[in-house]
């Protein structure tokens, strides 16, 4: 009976967190998760959001990196092609935040590929 | 951002401290005529080789220990992985990780008796366990982060041991001077650590520090052996230096990177007549495919690899020698 409650709760978790092929608004947009707030868009500041559809073509984005000193104001310029999904996080290379392409290899598991540095980061204390 | 770690750091020591209250120490050697061997020592020497095996943050190691009195033989190693996960509209991120842990120990000594005889003791000690952990990290800034954890593991340890020389009465009632004890000892450990990791890039080369303090609770319960009927805290520091840099080797559009590290981990609650010895020193070397996928895509893994390691110490000879995954 344990196993079997024990077998069903990993299933679940593991069925409920396969990863999922990225839904597009259409074929020419890339869309872009981040795990850290996004606060302007081609030079328009927007409300923090983590997830945006994009225009193909070049685009320029700031997202933020939050420390308990400052935060790091970080800005990407690249070409977005379409029907091609983004992602921006940490991994502790040289800048706060890197964007990599991302690219659902199965149900089980993504790959980060292309990684992008930002133009830079700009750094603003916390008060 | 401190406030927030003094305010964890109590919860992590009454969490600990509730684990703390279960099992009273019993002493009665099933040994008799060693005293020279307290029941002290043998819950000392099983707590420590016990910890040294499934304590977080070790890694893997094989060693030849060579005191006065004493020549072992211990390995230990870990299949496991660890990785911090975003949580979004918050500074701090978690830590999480999972671990199967296992390890060996062959101890050969000799004493003399109450009865005046010399007697050879031929201890091989061998454990397994799980290991869980929970926690979060506090990045201060770019470069340096705070991360303090909860790890929960459960063991099961196993001791046989040869005593040659001693007349001791066999099961089936005839005295005999070769006897073998075999028992078995549950045990289940908290541990609550926190590192502190420094990080800083030059070129394409990356410099890691990192000290770390782990704080352990042991609670062994054994049928066999009333003598490990007991419970301990103890405490490991460690420091670690890393540095890496990028190869020309490419896999799949993904790099290779190749490190030397040091390490020097220091068991601050353990006598030398424990193990033969308290502290340890690592140098090694390893490279790693930088993978980069997300599992289930929830969190990164970023590289597998190999290294090879050096360990010295007083008394102490080893390597370390296996798989990382980061």
């Amino acid at each position: 009976m344990n196993m079997r409650i024990i077998l069903f709760i990993s299933s679940s978790l593991l069925l409920g967190s396969c990863v999922q092929a990225p839904i597009f608004k259409d074929a020419d947009h890339a869309l872009i998760t981040s795990n850290y707030p996004i606060i302007s868009i081609n030079g328009v500041g927007i409300e923090d959001t983590y997830k945006l559809d994009l225009d193909t073509g070049e685009n320029t984005l700031v997202i933020v990196y939050h420390t308990y000193s400052k935060d790091y104001h970080c800005t990407f310029t690249w070409t977005a092609e379409a029907a091609t999904a983004y992602e921006v996080t940490d991994q502790e290379n040289r800048y706060p935040l890197t964007l990599y392409r991302w690219i659902r290899k199965n149900s089980l598991w993504a790959v980060r590929l292309n990684p992008i540095d930002p133009l830079a980061c700009s750094i603003v204390s916390r008060e | 951002m401190f406030c927030i770690v003094r305010n964890f750091l109590p919860v992590l020591l009454l969490l600990l401290a509730v684990f703390a209250n279960v099992t009273s120490v019993q002493a009665a050697s099933i040994v008799p005529d060693l005293s020279t061997i307290s029941d002290s020592d043998i819950r000392n020497s099983a707590i420590a080789f016990v910890s040294t095996s499934t304590t977080p943050g070790l890694s893997g190691a094989v060693l030849d220990v060579n005191t006065d009195n004493q020549d072992s033989k211990q390995w230990r190693s870990s299949l496991g992985f660890s990785a911090e996960f975003t949580i979004r509209k918050h500074i701090f991120n978690g830590y999480w990780g999972l671990a199967i842990v296992g390890g060996s120990l062959e101890n050969m000594f000799s004493v003399i008796s109450d009865t005046g005889d010399q007697v050879k003791l031929d201890v091989t000690r061998d454990v397994v366990g799980v290991r869980g952990s929970l926690g979060l990290s506090f990045p201060i800034n770019q470069h340096f982060k705070l991360r303090p954890f909860l790890s929960l593991g459960v063991s099961n340890l196993r001791t046989v041991t040869i005593i040659d020389g001693l007349t001791l009465t066999d099961p089936s009632g005839n005295p005999s001077t070769l006897t073998t004890l075999d028992t078995r000892a549950d045990m289940a450990s908290t541990t609550g650590t926190v590192d502190a990791i420094y990080s800083r890039w030059f070129n394409d080369n990356r410099l890691e520090l990192m000290a770390g303090y782990n704080l352990n609770y042991t609670d062994s319960i054994s049928g066999d052996d009333s003598v490990l009927n007991t419970n301990a805290w103890n405490q490991t520091a460690m420091i670690k230096v890393r540095y890496s840099g990028k190869t020309n080797l490419v896999t799949d559009g993904r790099l290779w990177r190749w490190n030397v590290y040091v390490d020097h981990t220091k068991f601050l609650s353990f006598d030398k007549a424990s193990l033969g010895y308290t502290g340890l020193f690592e140098i090694g070397t390893g490279i790693e495919w930088h993978m980069n996928i997300k599992p289930l895509n929830w969190f990164g893994w970023q590289s597998v690899g190999i290294n090879f390691g050096v360990i010295t110490s007083r008394n102490v000879e080893g390597y370390n020698f296996g798989l990382t995954a980061r």
